[in-house]
């Protein structure tokens, strides 16, 4: 904390220099004609898309000095990240469902990470540095985004064109972990230059490094050194470092337009154990104390090059092709912590995928002004593997290897029934090397009525692969007998959205509204599960066999007043499994109430900006099985405890925007875990488990140079 | 403006200046740094075992950096310095002075007999008085004791055999010795004692079954397909409990009903033989004690003699092997093969050994046989009994033999058992908090505990653990 408070300090000069009223650095209401792409035939406004597009802007971005996806998401409504403390990393969950049913896209393709090609990411190796804007939408987008988009999908839109010649940014952020800060070890240190530059009026090119040094949140551990068998060694959240280079080049001309984006991310995650072997030596009564410590290696290379334009001056096209890998390697060691010296060094391949992936759309390739039909293709030949130590695998198999194929045809049209009615069925094939046939379809529809009333229905579907656990897993030996299901088929799912969206102005203009209220469900078929497939002897199985369903009604409304801008949403959510896996069991629906609000006011004069950024997350209720004071075992809820996040910050600018700061306090109600009872086993009324959430109130400061010429 | 240029510039390089410096780490604290401790490797050993002379190793907790020397102490009791015993280096007066050299982790002297017949009432001490190198303090086994009692104690790696465990080590604490023999080298023990009581190889994971028939020669797969999937271990189904020897070690409670003088009541058992010792090699901190299943036997023990007759075939068999083997009193069991078709040597006598570590069959409250690795059974048909004490009650250091309790002791062979570790998540973990109170076939207590589970490369099946005499 000393250090940091040096660093606020040695800001004070530019407090006091800051010039007042060049430029009005104030929060833009968002432009009707803000254009958005993801699961568009073209390019076009929100408020045209059939589909219901939220976006996060960069200035949202920026106000929450948001370095990775996990710093900007847990704020956002419906969806909750999930961070995992013994693999460092953050995942999703959205309407009840994690990681793998979520897609996260960059520019329109899915981003590879070791577990899975768009799904299972990791939220915190997605950098947001270079990007412009993030879209999201909720809901199953089976046809246009392909396997494993089911409850909804990110969309990362990145810059690929500036209006200078030159554009420099460096930036600085310095973040506390809780209260633990210090220069190096401890505590959260950003470094990050980006160089933009057009070469001519047609081409343009940008680089971005960022470093992300983040030093683990200790809490009551004691970290590497520290030589007692007590629990206290190691860290409560892994440390890790990322290294981040990204470099894209863009030619634009009028009907041809063509972009190579690369990015090379390293991370090191760095997990000691909490278990210290004293090796006590029984002759002279001392100890050297030693510890099995694991380092993982993250490497992930991304390609691509897409080509947008149109040919026949009618028919668009948009055609990417993408090679991606990302390696995870494992480095496990004996730590000897008196002499701390590395010992029985071994090294090896943890996880890894790699795709080939390439994605092309053509549309406006019927002649008509009422209807535009967009046909595409998409290629996904994937590769993983994952070792033994990733997966329980038959101690004969060192690791497991898949090689999956798809091809993808889909097709969609959008037709203008009237001037305010617009409807858009779908549909995708997709043909695989490891599954059946798979068919996607989805229909939207849009009214427009007067007085700014939109109406959208939506439906789509998608399915979810199995993975690598419910494929591969052998875990058989004298007592146990668990295994995966090569033959398992894709789980199904459905969902249906209904928007109701009105924009209104009150007092002479002064004050605007975006009200919106929608209501949800999502259903899922064939759901996984490792159910018990013989008695005695008692062995286990994964299979197609359970149902889930999400119903829920949601709103979002926004409020423009002067320099003030509110936004304010409420969300209930109610989720039912019918576990046909499990002998008993309780498919009543169980609900959770969230709420959010983020908060912006501006002062022009001063080029500042203050936000707040809020999100309430209610009581969240499971089914699981318990022994009741019978000694029987019987389904009863669950309780995960009620938390909330909030964040502060100051955005401001100085010398005509050349400075900025951004000075906040994430996590001001300093959650770091709470308790919940929705845990298999242990008693009815036993006490609860801590579910880690965050590390406590941390404070930060970014300093940014920007220039331009 | 030219002031605000100058300024940004000052500040971009400051802020390039603040990303170089980052990429460097910071290490603030410094080596912990322990005192240097020679000490004897053991604490006493048995005049009788020493035949001509014997070297007595000392080691240092830490590999020297520089020489140095040591002085021990020499005090006899009943017997003359260079009449009945010697040394080299020779002692003088009552010292004898060792170099420790650099670069090295031990040294040694050696001890000689000069007279073969000293008897029980001679005791030899040497202790360590000083130490002459650098932080070098004296702690630990500081003492080294050559009489014809019982050990006073040692550490032991008892050679489990790695992550597959594929030895049962028999050890005898009051002599400091070790046993082992591979676990899947025999199947069925037949009891010594007073009972006709015949057990089953629980650390292969074996199992049997009653059949009705009393004819050896009626039975045939077919007869027993039904009951097979459930003659296992580790099926979760609890009524499989009755195909194994009850793991607390009373001999009434094994898996064949008694074998009765009256030969008609000897019924035919269906035998799981369990499996060969496993050779996979599985991921540290895991095991893989189960390889190939060895398949099934039928057999019949009848009475003969003050002994046993075996019957045993093949399911499908239609005639049958026999065998009789002499009860010997000296042992708890003599042990049979059915891969040599023969006896062999198994267990030492039942007074000459107090733990034995090995794989286990034992039983999950309302889940059945279990298979269990690690286990340590102690000798419960021999006398031994045992009981485990909490360091949350007292430090093992502490422990004195004023605070053992006779009413504690427990028979159950499972006292100490798997209880010494745990393995349930993925970290295997050696328990801290517990140690263990023996008493042997000849009333010595020990108390003993733990010190390894894992070797340094974190691979099962390699435990270590101390003891001492409590006296």
């Amino acid at each position: 904390m000393r250090h940091f408070s040096l660093v606020i300090f040695s800001l004070c000069p530019f407090l006091c220099f800051a010039q007042v009223g060049q430029k009005n650095d104030t929060i833009k209401p968002e432009s009707l004609d803000e254009v958005i792409v993801t699961g568009q035939l073209n390019p076009q406004s929100v408020s045209k898309s059939v589909v219901e597009v939220k976006v996060i802007s960069r200035s949202d971005i920026d106000r929450q000095a948001g370095n990775t996806l996990a710093d900007v998401l847990n704020t956002t409504l419906n969806l909750n990240i999930t961070p995992n403390t013994a693999t460092g990393k953050s995942g999703v969950s959205l309407f009840g469902l994690d990681s793998q049913y979520f897609k996260v896209l960059i520019d329109n393709i899915p981003i590879i990470n070791e577990e899975g090609v768009g799904n299972n990411t990791d939220l915190s190796l997605i950098n947001l540095d270079d990007i412009e804007r993030i879209e999201i939408v909720e809901g199953a987008m089976g046809v246009q985004y392909g396997a494993n988009a089911v409850s909804g999908i990110i969309n990362i839109i990145t810059k690929k064109s500036s209006r200078n010649d030159w554009d420099i940014t460096a930036y600085v952020q310095e973040e506390t972990v809780g209260d633990e800060y210090e220069w190096f070890d401890k505590g959260r240190h950003i470094q990050s230059l980006k160089v933009g530059h057009n070469f001519s009026e047609n081409f343009y090119a940008n680089a971005t490094y960022t470093r992300n040094d983040f030093g683990g949140f200790y809490d009551n551990k004691q970290g590497e050194n520290y030589a007692l068998n007590d629990g206290l060694r190691g860290h409560e959240w892994l440390p890790k470092l990322q290294q981040n280079t990204k470099v894209v080049f863009a030619y634009e001309k009028e009907k041809f337009n063509i972009f190579y984006r690369f990015d090379y991310l390293n991370e090191r995650i760095e997990k000691y154990n909490e278990t210290v072997s004293l090796n006590e030596n029984p002759s002279t009564g001392t100890t050297n104390p030693s510890a099995l410590d694991e380092l993982y290696t993250n490497n992930r290379f991304y390609h691509h090059l897409n080509s947008t334009g149109t040919f026949f001056e009618r028919v668009g096209y948009n055609i990417s092709v993408s090679y991606q890998e990302q390696t995870k390697d494992l480095e496990r060691y004996t730590y000897r912590i008196k002499t701390r010296q590395k010992e029985n060094i071994e090294e090896g391949e943890y996880q890894q995928r790699s795709a080939f992936f390439s994605r092309g759309t053509f549309s406006n390739s019927i002649n008509s002004e009422k209807a535009n039909l967009q046909i595409g293709y998409e290629i996904t030949n994937e590769k993983g593997s994952g070792s033994s130590l990733a997966i329980v695998l038959n101690p004969d198999s060192d690791e497991v290897t898949q090689k999956l194929n798809n091809y993808d045809f889909f097709a969609a049209s959008e037709i203008q029934v009237t001037e305010r009615f617009s409807l858009r069925p779908g549909f995708r094939a997709s043909f695989s090397n490891l599954f059946n046939t798979q068919y996607t379809g989805s229909l939207s529809a849009l009214q427009q009525l007067s007085n700014d009333w939109e109406l959208r229905a939506i439906l789509g579907s998608a399915n979810r692969t199995p993975n690598y656990n419910e494929l591969y897993t052998y875990f058989v030996d004298v007592n146990h007998d668990v295994q995966g299901n090569p033959d398992l088929k894709p789980e199904n799912g459905v969902s249906a959205f209904f928007h109701i969206k009105k924009k209104s102005t009150l007092a002479n203009n002064t004050i605007r509204l975006k009200n919106k209220l929608s209501f949800n469900y999502l259903g899922l078929n064939d759901r996984i599960e490792l159910i018990v497939v013989n008695q005695s002897p008692l062995s286990f199985q994964y299979n197609n066999i359970d149902r889930f369903t999400a119903l829920g009604v949601f709103s979002e409304n926004e409020v423009f007043y002067k320099n003030f801008k509110a936004q304010l949403g409420g969300s209930v959510q109610g989720v039912s499994k019918v576990l046909d896996s499990q002998t008993q069991s309780n498919d009543d629906f169980l609900f959770n109430v969230q709420l959010n609000s983020n908060l912006a006011y501006s002062l022009p004069d001063w080029n500042t900006t203050f936000s707040v950024f809020f999100k309430h997350i209610g009581t969240q209720q499971q089914f699981v099985e318990k022994t009741n004071a019978e000694g029987e075992q019987e389904f009863v809820q669950g309780e995960t405890a009620a938390y909330s996040w909030m964040d502060a910050t100051i955005h401001k600018s100085f010398f005509d925007g050349a400075f900025t700061t951004t000075l906040g306090c994430r996590n001001l109600f300093d959650v770091t875990e709470v308790n919940t009872t929705a845990f298999e086993g242990g008693t009815h009324n036993g006490p609860p488990t801590q579910v880690p959430l965050g590390y406590g109130r941390s404070y930060f400061l970014k300093l940014t140079y920007n220039l331009t010429l | 403006m030219k002031k605000f240029k100058t300024y940004q510039t000052a500040i971009f390089l400051l802020l390039v200046g603040l990303v170089t410096i980052s990429c460097s780490d910071d290490d603030t604290s410094e080596t912990l740094s322990d005192p240097f401790v020679v000490a004897f490797e053991n604490l006493s050993a048995n005049l009788n075992d020493i035949d001509d002379s014997q070297e007595i190793n000392l080691v240092f907790s830490e590999t020297t950096s520089e020489g140095g020397t040591m002085t021990l102490l020499l005090e006899s009791t009943n017997a003359v310095y260079g009449e009945d015993f010697t040394t080299n280096p020779i002692s003088e007066e009552t010292t004898i002075t060792l170099p420790l050299s650099q670069g090295s982790n031990n040294t040694n002297f050696t001890f000689t007999k000069l007279n073969t017949s000293l008897d029980e009432t001679v005791e030899i001490k040497f202790s360590i008085i000083s130490v002459d190198y650098p932080n070098s303090q004296i702690q630990g086994n500081t003492t080294f004791t050559l009489n014809s009692s019982a050990s006073l104690g040692r550490g032991f790696e008892p050679n489990v055999g790695g992550p597959n465990q594929p030895n049962q080590v028999y050890i005898d604490l009051s002599t400091e010795t070790q046993t082992e023999v591979r676990r899947d080298s025999w199947d069925l023990g037949f009891y010594g004692g007073n009972e006709f009581r015949v057990a089953i190889n629980g650390s292969i994971y074996m199992a049997a079954a009653q059949l009705e028939e009393t004819n050896i020669d009626a039975i045939s797969e077919a007869d027993v397909s039904d009951l097979q999937a459930q003659v296992a271990v580790g099926t979760f189904d609890p009524a499989n409990e009755a195909y194994i020897d009850h793991p607390d070690g009373t001999i009434t409670k094994t898996a064949l009903e008694a074998v009765s003088a009256i030969e008609a009541e000897n019924k035919v058992y269906l035998v799981n033989l369990g499996y060969e010792v496993g050779t996979e090699n599985p991921a540290p901190g895991s095991v893989a004690v189960a390889g190939e299943a060895r398949g099934w036997k039928k057999i019949r023990v009848l009475q003969q003699d003050n002994g046993y007759l075996l019957q045993y075939a093949d399911l499908n068999d239609t005639s049958h092997n026999e065998v009789f083997i002499q009860k010997n009193t000296a042992y708890n069991f003599t042990f049979f093969s059915f891969d040599s078709n023969n006896t062999l040597s198994v267990e030492p006598e039942a007074e000459n050994w107090d733990l034995n570590f090995t794989v286990f069959t034992n039983i999950l409250e309302g889940a059945g046989s279990y298979g269990f690795s690690d286990g340590v059974l102690h000798n419960r048909k021999g006398g031994v009994s045992v009981y485990a004490v909490s360091t949350e009650d007292i430090a093992y250091d502490a422990f004195q033999l004023a605070d053992v309790n006779p009413s504690s002791f427990e028979l159950d062979q499972r006292a100490i058992g798997s209880t010494w570790r745990d393995v349930i998540n993925d970290d295997k973990v050696l328990v801290d908090t517990i140690f263990y109170v023996i008493q042997d076939p000849n009333g010595n207590q020990y108390k003993l505990k733990f010190t390894a589970l894992l070797n340094d490369s974190g691979e099962r099946g390699y435990p270590e653990f101390k003891y001492n005499l409590l006296q």
